[in-house]
């Protein structure tokens, strides 16, 4: 009889195709009325000697089927993962679904460089405004009315009298009034002067630096230069070439040139066939 | 200004090559911004006579001539030039001759009859000049001599760049002590005897002395001012850019390019009454050489007669006082002017002169009379004549002073960061013209020379050390190590984190013009105060922003324009409320258009909306730390609805919002998102 049942679930768990056949079979084999557990309540009609042999018997079937039931279901369960898998499998080479990088802009990762170069050196970034007035922007710069380094700056004016800053040097000024030395700062900025054509835009970026200290001398300024030049550059021997100019606000005053950083000062469209770019 | 450098030779020659000696002049400070020789290569080309010339029998348009150059036998050679003709000198390049344009001058025969080489043109010879048919030489020119030599060609033009405090290298004789400080060769000023005789015709006198501590003048009678400029100066001005007029004009922009003193002529016949140098009276007014008629302000300094201005000092003559060919008296003036007076009065009346050009950065008030005997002697060599004696006005009081500097070998050691050794320190003071009037052995006590007005304090005198002493042998020194480390408190972000966190959401930075167009002002914010420019570059670039939106919204357009239209912007910078310090303050913006994401594969494309935005802004905010807040309200640039106050602890600090659809249309943009907040980091 348990032979019979045990064959006939085995063949029909064999067959079955889903989790709901199998689920059906457990309950008509081993469900409250299934047929092993009708045998395993029939155990009580049995003399005392057959009961635990014969129980021995069906609760082994319950077993084997359980097994059988186990078995098929982790079979069943794997066809069903790859089935989904199959449904499921995408082109992986698309693109993703998302807002694209922005980015700075050239000037700011120019500017943003140049202060953590000066940085390392404790140089502290300051800051004025873009309107100016005559004093900090020409006469406290020892640039006197009708100075001929006026004619050179094109400036813009306002009614009132005000300007818009020709440098940065006004920052020195302003930094100057209101902070005790010793000094080093930066001041990085937009400046303005009243000439547009393909080689000039009325407004552009400049930094400057000013350190005040009781020992700081020209030499220091210019091993400073060349360091920071090299740092920027990134090339250890860049040549680097001071020549005496003028400014009326700095003595002694120096014009940088760098050797061309396009043609390595061979001599190029880019420095003007001089091998040296002012800077 | 350009200077011919053989004529810098005639003054000062240092043994090295023309470009050797730019780029020492270069490193003096003197920048050369070019060097560029006066001819091209050629060789063989000579001076040679038309011994005779005859029509070419087969050919109407060709001459036959026998040309000597100097070797025992004439040349046959034909020439198709009109003006050839017998007893011509003229420009010869004989056979086996390479012109710059590459021909190679070879014999050849034409219409049958040979021919020994070519008669030119100075243009053939790649050199300026009058390119009528062939150039006629002087009658005296040597027969058979190098071109090159008997043109000068073998001359060099360099142009400087002379900085504002370098007024005194205006001239071949400032550039010629120059280079004398710098090879260390002796240098003289060559005497300019003046033979001259009786009291100078015309009157003179300054009423404004400060302006004009000195005026000199002189009449030189009986000129011919018809004659030709003499070759030698025509080459030595044109080489300097100086175009040619009459013999008398000639020598006084000789004079000016020479030793740095501008001059001027009038014609003495033509002056009525006595000369004064006074101010204009306001509304006086002159016809200036350049025929322009200007009404003069009353702080102009003027040369004027009984009746009329005759000049602007220092600036230009006048037109009806001017010397002519026809000129046979003139008055010759030679003055110094106060650099401060002169100053910005050419450019407000439009002009820029090579006078004035001097004047404004200053003359050497020491040259005076010797220019005046410099162009007095080439007058009378030139044009004939008698000179007076001349007339000075001159108020000593106001001349400048000469100041007395001191200073010390540890000063100069303080500032360069090296010793210089104290012998060579008093050779370059020599060298540069410094009257040493006392001196230990580490101090000096400098009185610099006329001509060396921008040099007045100790900081001058160590900067003509160091650039003689040559800036690229300075030593360098690293910077002490004593700068304190900065304090930065660790919850302070600053303006760079905000802008990287904009960029990571798909915020491209853009930099605009800080003034903007009266049109965008209006539109975005008509109520705040109108920061105008006196001198834009046109309307659209001529009134201060208050906001960075018309930038980014400027940026939107013609992004739309190229196609790019999902896009987000943003912008840091100031903003003016007003032209005072205080009123100008950093903002930050952006800006939104288009779609979410790029268009993709998976779904339909969803435009942004002010959550977008405001999720963008949230964002940057969080980074504060502190507790913003939005409250619906009303803004000009934004639509009435979806417009939002940004507050910070019960103020307003920015605003966020869909752009107007009025504000859009006139604008022809997208519908678009915009934030600004004012911002306060380092």
């Amino acid at each position: 009889m348990v032979d019979k049942i045990l064959d006939g679930a085995k063949s029909a768990i064999e067959k079955a195709q889903s989790l709901a056949e199998l689920e059906n079979l457990r309950v008509s084999i081993l469900g409250k009325s299934g047929e092993l557990t009708v045998l395993l309540k029939g155990l009580g009609k049995l003399s005392a000697e057959e009961r635990p042999k014969m129980g021995g018997i069906i609760n082994q079937a319950k077993v084997s089927v359980q097994d059988l039931l186990t078995e098929r279901k982790n079979i069943l369960e794997t066809i069903a993962l790859e089935k989904r898998l199959l449904e499921e499998k995408i082109d992986v080479s698309l693109p993703g679904r998302n807002v694209e990088m922005g980015g700075l802009h050239p000037v700011t990762i120019t500017l943003k460089r140049i202060q953590s170069l000066f940085a390392k050196n404790g140089f502290k970034v300051e800051t004025g405004p873009e309107i100016e007035d005559d004093f900090h922007n020409f006469t406290a710069l020892n640039i006197p009315k009708h100075h001929p380094a006026r004619a050179m700056h094109d400036t813009f004016y306002f009614d009132e009298g005000s300007v818009l800053r020709t440098h940065t040097s006004p920052v020195q000024i302003r930094t100057m009034e209101n902070q005790k030395p010793p000094l080093r700062i930066i001041a990085p900025g937009r400046v303005y002067r009243c000439d547009s054509d393909i080689t000039h835009t009325p407004m552009f970026h400049q930094v400057e630096g000013l350190i005040v200290d009781k020992d700081a001398n020209f030499a220091q300024l210019k091993g400073l230069l060349i360091d920071f030049l090299r740092a920027y550059f990134e090339k250890e021997d860049l040549k680097v070439r001071f020549r005496p100019s003028y400014f009326p606000f700095t003595e002694p005053s120096a014009e940088a040139d760098i050797e061309c950083v396009i043609c390595g000062g061979e001599g190029c469209r880019v420095c003007k066939k001089t091998g040296w770019l002012e800077y | 200004m350009n200077i011919s450098t053989t004529w810098l030779r005639e003054w000062i020659s240092p043994k090295v090559s023309d470009e050797v000696l730019a780029e020492q002049l270069t490193m003096a400070g003197l920048e050369v911004e070019g060097i560029t020789s006066v001819a091209p290569y050629f060789e063989k080309v000579v001076v040679g006579h038309v011994l005779s010339c005859e029509k070419h029998p087969d050919a109407d348009k060709l001459n036959l001539c026998q040309v000597d150059v100097g070797e025992s036998e004439t040349l046959q050679i034909i020439c198709g030039a009109k003006n050839i003709r017998t007893d011509l000198k003229v420009i010869v390049a004989t056979v086996g001759a390479i012109l710059p344009n590459g021909l190679k001058i070879k014999k050849a025969k034409l219409r049958g009859i040979e021919s020994f080489g070519m008669i030119c043109s100075e243009s053939e010879l790649g050199i300026a000049g009058n390119s009528e048919g062939i150039s006629e030489l002087d009658a005296d020119a040597p027969i058979g001599q190098n071109i090159r030599k008997h043109l000068n060609l073998d001359d060099n033009i360099i142009e400087l760049d002379i900085t504002p405090n370098r007024g005194d290298c205006f001239s071949v004789l400032g550039v010629a002590r120059e280079v004398s400080a710098n090879y260390l060769i002796d240098f003289e000023l060559p005497n300019f005897a003046v033979i001259s005789q009786g009291i100078s015709s015309i009157a003179t006198s300054v009423s404004n002395t400060i302006a004009c501590p000195k005026y000199l003048t002189r009449s030189i009678l009986g000129i011919d001012n018809s004659v030709q400029t003499p070759q030698w100066m025509a080459d030595k001005l044109m080489r300097s850019g100086q175009s040619l007029h009459s013999p008398v004009v000639d020598i006084t922009n000789f004079v000016l390019m020479e030793l740095g003193q501008p001059m001027h002529a009038f014609d003495a016949d033509k002056v009525q009454g006595a000369i004064e140098v006074r101010n204009a009276k306001s509304g006086e007014k002159v016809e200036l050489l350049n025929e322009s008629t200007v009404e003069l302000k009353d702080d102009t300094l003027v040369i004027a007669d009984d009746n009329s201005v005759l000049a602007i000092a220092g600036v230009m003559g006048g037109l009806a006082s001017a010397t002519l060919n026809n000129t046979n008296n003139i008055l010759l003036e030679s003055a110094f002017f106060e650099p401060v007076s002169i100053a910005g009065k050419a450019r407000n009346y439009g002009l820029h002169t090579e006078s004035s050009l001097r004047f404004e950065r200053g003359v050497d008030f020491g040259i005076t009379e010797i220019a005046m005997d410099r162009a007095t002697q080439l007058i009378i060599e030139i044009c004939g004549g008698k000179a007076s004696d001349v007339k000075a006005c001159i108020d000593k009081s106001a001349l400048p002073k000469l100041p007395a500097i001191n200073i010390t070998q540890e000063k100069i050691q303080k500032v360069l960061g090296f010793e210089l050794d104290s012998d060579w320190i008093t050779e370059k003071f020599q060298s540069l013209g410094f009257e040493i009037n006392q001196q230990s052995n580490n101090s000096w006590r400098i009185t610099p020379p006329s001509f060396r007005f921008d040099i007045r304090i100790p900081a001058d005198l160590i900067e003509e050390l160091a650039r003689l002493y040559g800036y690229d042998k300075l030593p360098v020194q690293k910077l002490s190590l004593d700068a304190n480390i900065n304090v930065i408190a660790e919850a302070q972000i600053d303006k760079y984190e905000v802008m990287q966190s904009l960029v990571a959401r798909g915020y491209q930075e853009v930099i605009t013009y800080s003034f903007i167009s009266e049109k965008y002002h209006d539109l975005i914010s008509p109520e705040a105060k109108k920061i105008v420019l006196s001198n834009p570059i046109s309307a659209e670039l001529s009134t201060m922003r208050s906001s960075l939106w018309a930038g980014l919204l400027q940026t939107l357009e013609s992004n739309q324009r190229r196609g790019h239209s999902d896009a987000r912007f943003f912008e840091i910078g100031l903003c003016f409320a007003g032209v005072e310090a205080s009123k100008q303050s950093n903002k930050l913006a952006g800006s939104i258009t288009g779609n979410r994401f790029d268009a993709q594969w998976s779904g339909e494309p969803t435009p942004v909306d002010f959550f977008d935005v405001k999720a963008d802004l949230e964002s940057i905010l969080a980074l504060t730390g502190a507790k913003f807040i939005f409250v619906a309200g009303e803004h000009s640039a934004l639509q009435k609805g979806q417009t939002a106050k940004i507050v910070l602890d019960g103020k307003q600090v920015g605003w966020m919002g869909a752009l107007s659809p009025v504000v859009a249309k006139e604008l022809s943009l997208p519908k678009c998102y915009l934030f600004e907040i004012n911002l306060k980091l380092p």
